[in-house]
């Protein structure tokens, strides 16, 4: 339950690149990918630990609101992280990057760490976007690149946790202002961490049978 | 993972071994059925059949159905519910919470939807109480009420909204009244959804409001009247009475942190308050562009009754001192208010909402404010930014209860919305009887829909008929009694202030927000034209905009000023808005609407701008670079008002220092090479402004025309061009290609020959020469490293160079020529495009010597425009030039010049007048005290400037504020400090006296324009007058530019070490009697050919052209010397052989130009044209002999003082010129309704001919007694007043 800190997270691109499958899997382990059952999440949490410190990430989908200038926007602006998802089947969707960047970049707070993902890696004979235009297109960018697959769960640990990584580089060089919630950063709660050893409820990943 | 649980499971029941199938669902319904209550044993077991259940359900809502079939056909979301309601902590709360959103989110089948909803046990889980103190539960359960809020459509949305509720009623009545809040599991004709959503309007979490504003927006989408109606009813209005309050809270918080934040220091804070005003400000508006009139209506009363008005506007008239004291009321600074009210005008553009709130900008008046003081005006309660007489939560609990009882009717509903508008008519005890309640607040509502015309619906009207009357009721009284009397600010409380703020001699720290809030008014399509029209504010709608705001344009005009002049507070953002604004005002179409006066103010800002630009002005390379950089910067990055009003950068006093990260446009410039800079884009800026007015194309920027590039892939004819082989590689791919190099006089070109057409090549690669960087090869002769840098590098993005690469020539010689070509090519690119800077600033040539030939030493002449634009240009700034000056017209920028005809003529009377003035006072001041009293000349020569530079000011010091200036001028060492003092004095000026000049201005405006032509032709017929005498002026302010300069030795030696005192020189055998021997100056100065060229170049290789002590002090000096300079230079600059050609030529040429385009009189045409020979026979006999000239220079100024004080006698009417805007003075205060009996300003145009007969009579007089003394002559020419 208690953190040091708590990151937001938001999860931006194209319908259907896999964002709330990528989501459900970093965030609940105990679903477990099957081939013929996909589920996603608009929200989750998960605690991880960096440098010896409980980090509690919170990742909030922001699908289904494109309609909505304000909505876009307020959500941009109270995260630290951002995934940029494409789907590496759909060239279109690699395509649609620069605007979803000129937006987040538009809006968000200038630390806000972007990372770039290219979901699906596991549908390789299907691939229409090669790995090295991804890498490149993040290299131009300043963006963190790397391949997932929500299917298999390759990368989708580090994906996360390198983002997360990031962030609390940023906060170590002071880069963030951590006293101020809007950056999409919270201190962690002071008190005790009497009940640490409880499972935190549907967001860990270690939650399956903890106590019998 | 299943390994715990199997044995766990071992005993109880057969667990099927695939997981999802209908088997396992079985299974897991009767581990649920087993265990009904929640234990510290089976807590874990519980949280994984749940989770198990979720996917389980959703593979078979993919895959199975009879697995979706099994879980309605058990209940099992009862057994979800009973869990909840045992209190069982946060474990299964939140596994419940997950596996109902995981439910929701992932269901495709409709069906299976509908089922999920049908029993009501969805809204049963969404009211509740969960334990919301808990981070995760609040964010799950925010999220699945978002989820569930996204699957709301019309058929869906029936399984939220209760409508058993009429069939229960009596019997709920009765238990409500008894009981009213032990049962809210029994919510009925209650839209769950959405009031349990915006209990949460202002939770802490940032992600949690944005869920609970998408929750509201999902709604408010779905077209269902029913839900409409009880949202319009029940919870419309103590919602957004809320949602205003606690925006209104912020922006207190934002007004604190702008007040105590002077440096800078928490500006990330303050960004983040600024981001949430905006985030509100979007979703009102998001909700507004939905368009439910209903709910529309109630959200504008709102906003605008609560905290608009109260908040922002009445704010407006506050000022920051006072805002601490007295008033309890809440209110914020009015840079904020102005600041805040600029992004509503930016954002929302409901028609009802932005045009009542402009309205009551526009019209309000103070009463308004007063009257808000008394708390039993009816207005009082309406109007005040307060908070909900209780917070959302409480009301909608009691709202629960007496909803029940209500037995609603549409009438009784809506006297419940006009009473919940009145916000404080909920009175905490009111929850229980809600009949008292209800007629309690039908009759307020009454009170505040007959009280004020921004009230909420009244029962008989519909929501159209109110929108008419409402608008009729703004049109009349605004649209049209105004278009028939003149527009004054009184009564218009808020205006002024928005006015007031223009001003930005301090600061231009609230002028900015004001001209962003005055542009955002006239692009905001909701408001209607009638309304602006009722301020003379024509936009992109009006059909002409013949009558724009007067005031609102000299005061754009005096911001633009101001920006063109050395030391100034304005910013770029500030000048660029004020443009974009002007062009809102007087710009349509093909057209521009700007009277001719205005016109002249903005060619004299340009002027201004040009003149000081010459100052930043080096031969250095990095001036090109700058220069071509800044303009374009400028043309891909036009000002963004809504971007610009995001930044809360700006909310905080201007500041310059790069350090605290504020772009350059939105701070003042440091240093000496952001001042260049900053130099280089007002230039721009106000230059394309003049060509937009004047409607012509801009023909000589950029610099490099694309379109006369060669680009790859041409074909060229290379017949008898220079062409050198060489091998280029490249450095990256090292890729080897036989080409040929063609260097163009900017481009550097590889061809490879046409395989079609002997002796053409194609373009294979091009770039600019000024951009290449070239090296021999130590160890290969034949060998040259080519860069060739990107010319548009930005800030931000590195320049990758287009070609980095070696060229292998054949031989060492090819290679030397083609190194040389390539090094010479790029000199000379280059300084041909520094050549066309130079005409674009009017700097003189070096070769200034022979102006009009060829320049040796160039491949191409020089254009004869480059001398010709310059007399033109200057000459619109020194008086005497007008005759010379269409020549320059012709010549130089002939096409744009004859346009401007008339409006060039203007000002240069205008600048005349005031130069002239200035030439005296400039001369007497030093003549007497000669020697010891620099101070004098200095004070004096920085008066000068100023009035030079801002006119008005000028003509004041000299005239207006003081009568018999002139006389104490005379004195010397006074006129020093009289100088100073009113070079100060000008920021004084006061505002107000502008308005009423302005209105007298506009219809004197013609007449005196003639007057002040016919005036100056008669001095001009005299002699040269104006000219010598300018010459004079100018040569004492340089002058004093020199303090250091003691005698002739010193200057003579300065002059040649340091041209910026080029003026020096001319002052030199000052030994004997001063009065004599200024003039005399004076024309050996003008004879001078070896002296003046230099000024054209060398001060600009000085590295630092403008030494800056004290900002404004010493900037503006140096202004007044460049312009000093402009003024004569054109005349003066010619060595003595030349001038008589030069202009003859224009004299020949000229003047019907002149007379067809400036609507001169026809009797007065003749005179023109003689004064423009003799005038040219002046010059010669200048030439000739000293004397001569000082003579006739003598005479000038006596013709000065004559068509002075006989035309309007701007020295005799004090408050004549006062208040004008600095460069607008000098044709305004030729209109001015100076107190002087020749010329009263209504029968100006009767008089005019008698006036201008008296005038020649006048000046021929004064000829005669030219030798007089400058004192007597001044006093003579205040005793004609």
């Amino acid at each position: 339950m208690s953190y040091a800190y708590l990151f937001k997270y938001i999860i931006i691109g194209d319908t259907g690149v896999g964002k709330s499958c990528l989501l459900l899997q970093f965030t609940d382990k105990r679903f477990q990918p099957v081939h013929d059952l996909t589920i996603g999440v608009e929200f989750g949490a998960r605690m991880i630990t960096i440098d010896g410190k409980q980090i509690k990430l919170q990742i909030w989908d922001t699908a289904g609101q494109e309609s909505f200038r304000s909505i876009t926007r307020s959500y941009y602006r109270g995260a630290a992280g951002a995934l940029l998802v494409y789907d590496i089947t759909r060239r279109d969707t690699f395509n649609h990057l620069t605007t979803w960047l000129e937006d987040a970049r538009q809006h968000s707070n200038s630390n806000m760490v972007i990372m770039l993902i290219g979901n699906k890696s596991d549908l390789e004979a299907r691939r229409e976007v090669k790995k090295e235009e991804g890498e490149a297109f993040a290299r131009e960018h300043g963006l963190i690149f790397m391949e997932t697959s929500a299917k298999t769960a390759a990368n989708v640990e580090e994906a996360f946790i390198n983002t997360a990584k990031e962030i609390y580089q940023k906060i170590q060089d002071g880069v963030f202002d951590i006293n101020n919630e809007a950056n999409g950063i919270k201190i962690g709660p002071q008190h005790s961490p009497a009940n640490q050893n409880m499972p935190s409820g549907g967001g860990g990943g270690n939650q399956g049978g903890n106590c019998c | 993972m299943f390994s715990k649980q199997r044995s766990w499971l071992s005993g109880a029941l057969w667990k099927p071994k695939n997981p999802h199938s209908l088997e396992h669902l079985k299974y897991l319904h009767n581990l649920l059925a087993k265990n009904q209550t929640v234990t510290e044993q089976n807590r874990s077991q519980l949280v994984e059949t749940l989770r198990s259940i979720s996917e389980i359900l959703i593979w078979g809502d993919q895959n199975d159905s009879s697995v979706f079939d099994f879980f309605l056909e058990k209940n099992m979301l009862s057994h979800f519910l009973r869990y909840l309601q045992q209190r069982c902590g946060r474990y299964i709360c939140v596994q419940l919470l997950q596996t109902l959103n995981i439910l929701f989110e992932n269901i495709r089948n409709e069906t299976s939807l509908y089922y999920l909803l049908s029993n009501n046990h969805i809204n049963s889980i969404i009211v509740h109480k969960f334990d919301f103190s808990d981070e995760e539960v609040m964010a799950y359960y925010i999220s699945f009420l978002k989820t569930l809020s996204l699957k709301l459509n019309r058929h869906t949305i029936h399984f939220f909204y209760n409508e058993k509720q009429p069939r229960k009623d009596g019997l709920g009545a009765l238990k409500t009244l008894s009981e009213p809040s032990r049962e809210p599991e029994k919510h009925t004709n209650d839209f769950a959804l959405y009031t349990e959503a915006i209990k949460f309007f202002n939770h802490s979490e940032a992600m949690v409001r944005i869920a609970v504003r998408t929750i509201t927006l999902n709604v408010f989408r779905v077209d269902d009247k029913a839900m409409l109606r009880y949202i319009r009813d029940r919870t419309a209005a103590p919602y957004f009475s809320n949602l205003v309050w606690f925006i209104g809270n912020h922006i207190l918080d934002l007004e604190l942190c702008v007040r105590h934040d002077m440096d800078h220091r928490s500006r990330d804070r303050l960004s983040d308050l600024v981001a949430e005003h905006l985030d509100h400000l979007y979703y009102l508006n998001d909700i507004l562009t939905i368009g439910l009139d209903t709910l529309n209506l109630v959200l504008i009363n709102h906003l605008l009754n609560n905290l608009f008005i109260p908040l922002y506007v009445y704010s407006l008239t506050k000022r920051k001192k006072v805002a601490d004291a007295q008033d309890d009321r809440k209110h914020v600074s009015s840079v904020v208010s102005l600041f805040l009210l600029s992004q509503v005008f930016l954002i929302m553009h409901h028609t009802q909402l932005v045009h009542q709130l402009a309205e009551v900008i526009f019209h309000g008046d103070i009463t308004l404010t007063q009257t808000e003081g008394l708390q039993n005006s009816p207005k009082a309660g309406i109007r005040e930014f307060r908070a909900p007489a209780e917070p959302l939560e409480k009301t909608l609990e009691n709202n629960r209860p007496k909803r029940r009882y209500g037995q609603t009717t549409v009438g009784q509903d809506e006297g419940a919305v006009g009473g919940a508008e009145e916000g404080a008519a909920y009175d905490p005890g009111e929850g229980v009887s809600s009949p008292s309640t209800e007629g309690a607040l039908s009759p307020s509502s009454e009170v505040c829909s007959g009280d004020t015309e921004l009230s909420s619906p009244t029962q008989n009207s519909t929501d159209e008929e109110k929108l008419i009357g409402m608008s009729h009721r703004m049109a009349i009284p605004s649209g049209m009694p105004d278009r028939l009397q003149p527009f004054t600010l009184e009564n218009r409380p808020y205006l002024e202030t928005l006015f007031t703020a223009l001003e930005c001699t301090e600061n231009d720290y609230s002028a900015l927000f004001a001209l962003c809030l005055l542009y955002a008014m006239g692009q905001n399509e909701g408001i209607s034209q009638n309304l602006m029209d009722g301020v003379l504010m024509p936009t992109e709608r009006s059909r002409n905009k013949e009558n724009y705001n007067i005031l609102l344009v000299e005061r754009l005009i005096r911001i633009i000023e101001q920006a063109c002049q050395s030391g100034s507070k304005v910013r770029l953002a500030t000048l660029e808005l004020s443009i974009k604004l002007l062009k809102q005002l007087v710009n349509k179409d093909d057209r521009s609407y700007l009277q001719d006066r205005h016109l002249a103010c903005i060619e004299n800002g340009r002027e201004c701008s040009t003149q000081r630009l010459r100052n930043f002005y080096k031969s250095e390379e990095i001036f090109l670079d700058m220069f071509e950089d800044e303009h374009r910067e400028m043309k891909n990055r036009p000002l963004n008002v809504e971007y610009l009003m995001q930044d809360a950068s700006i909310l905080l006093p201007p500041t310059g220092t790069p350090l605290t990260g504020i772009d350059f446009i939105k701070r003042l410039p440091c240093g000496e090479v952001e001042r260049a800079r900053k130099a280089i884009r007002v230039f721009f800026l106000v230059r394309e402004l003049s060509i937009s007015l004047l409607h012509e194309t801009e023909t000589q920027l950029p610099l490099t025309k694309e379109e006369n590039c060669i680009k790859v892939n041409d074909v060229l004819d290379l017949n008898n061009s220079d062409l050198i082989a060489c091998t280029v590689v490249t450095r990256e791919s090292r890729r080897q290609e036989r080409r040929f190099l063609v260097i163009d006089p900017v481009q550097l070109i590889l061809v490879e020959p046409d395989a079609k057409r002997l002796g053409w090549g194609v373009v294979r690669f091009v770039g600019f020469l000024q951009d290449v960087e070239v090296s021999g090869d130590k160890d290969d002769s034949r060998l040259l490293h080519v860069v060739v840098h990107k010319p548009s590098s930005t800030m931000h993005a590195r320049s990758m160079p287009i070609l980095s690469a070696r060229f292998v020539f054949d031989d060492h010689i090819r290679c030397m020529a083609a190194k040389q070509r390539l090094i010479k090519g790029r000199h000379r690119a280059r300084q041909q495009k520094m050549q066309t800077i130079e005409r674009l600033l009017d700097i003189t040539q070096v070769e200034g010597a022979h102006p009009r030939g060829s320049i040796p030493g160039r491949s191409h002449p020089v254009h004869p425009a480059s001398s010709a634009s310059t007399s033109a240009s200057s000459s619109v700034t020194s008086s005497p030039g007008t005759t010379a000056q269409p020549q320059g017209q012709g010549q130089g920028r002939g096409a744009r010049r004859v346009t401007a005809e008339q409006k060039r003529h203007l000002q240069a009377k205008a600048a005349q007048r005031s130069k002239t003035r200035q030439g005296m006072v400039a001369r007497s001041s030093p003549s007497p005290a000669r020697d010891g009293v620099e101070i004098g000349e200095e004070a004096t020569s920085a008066m000068a400037v100023q009035s030079l530079s801002q006119n008005a000011n000028g003509s004041n010091s000299s005239s207006g504020c003081r009568p018999g200036g002139a006389v104490r001028a005379q004195k010397g060492g006074p006129a020093g400090i009289r100088g100073v003092q009113s070079a100060e004095g000008r920021l004084e000026i006061p505002l107000e006296d502008l308005s009423t000049r302005g209105k007298q201005l506009r219809s004197l405006s013609f007449e005196r324009a003639r007057l002040s032509r016919l005036a100056r032709e008669v001095g001009s017929l005299g002699n040269q007058g104006h000219q010598q005498a300018s010459q004079h002026g100018l040569v004492a302010r340089s002058h004093s530019l020199s303090p250091r300069r003691t005698s002739q030795e010193t200057s003579t030696l300065m002059s040649r070490k340091d041209p910026r005192r080029q003026s020096a020189p001319i002052s030199i055998p000052s030994s004997s009697s001063p009065s004599a021997h200024r003039p005399h100056h004076t024309s050996k100065y003008a004879l001078t050919p070896g002296g003046l060229p230099q000024e054209g170049r060398r001060p600009h290789s000085r590295s630092n052209p403008v030494p800056p002590p004290g900002s404004s002090s010493d900037d503006s000096p140096e202004g007044g010397r460049t312009r000093s300079w402009s003024g004569p230079t054109p005349k003066s600059l010619q060595p003595a052989a030349t001038p008589p050609a030069s202009l003859l030529d224009g004299t020949v040429s000229t003047p019907p130009v002149l007379v067809a385009a400036m609507l001169v009189p026809p009797e007065r045409t003749t005179i023109v044209r003689r004064t423009s020979q003799e005038e040219e026979e002046e010059d010669e006999e200048e030439d000739e002999t000293e004397e001569e000239s000082s003579r006739s220079t003598m005479r000038g100024q006596a013709d000065d003082k004559s068509t002075d004080s006989a035309l309007s006698s701007d020295e005799a009417g004090p408050c004549s010129s006062s208040d004008v805007t600095p460069s607008s003075e000098t044709s305004l205060s030729d209109m001015s309704p100076a107190p002087e009996p020749r010329a009263p300003p209504v029968s100006a145009t009767k008089e005019s001919r008698s006036a201008s007969k008296q005038l020649t009579a006048l000046a021929q007089l004064v000829q005669e007694h030219y030798p007089y003394d400058a004192a007597e002559e001044a006093a003579h020419a205040d005793a004609n007043h």
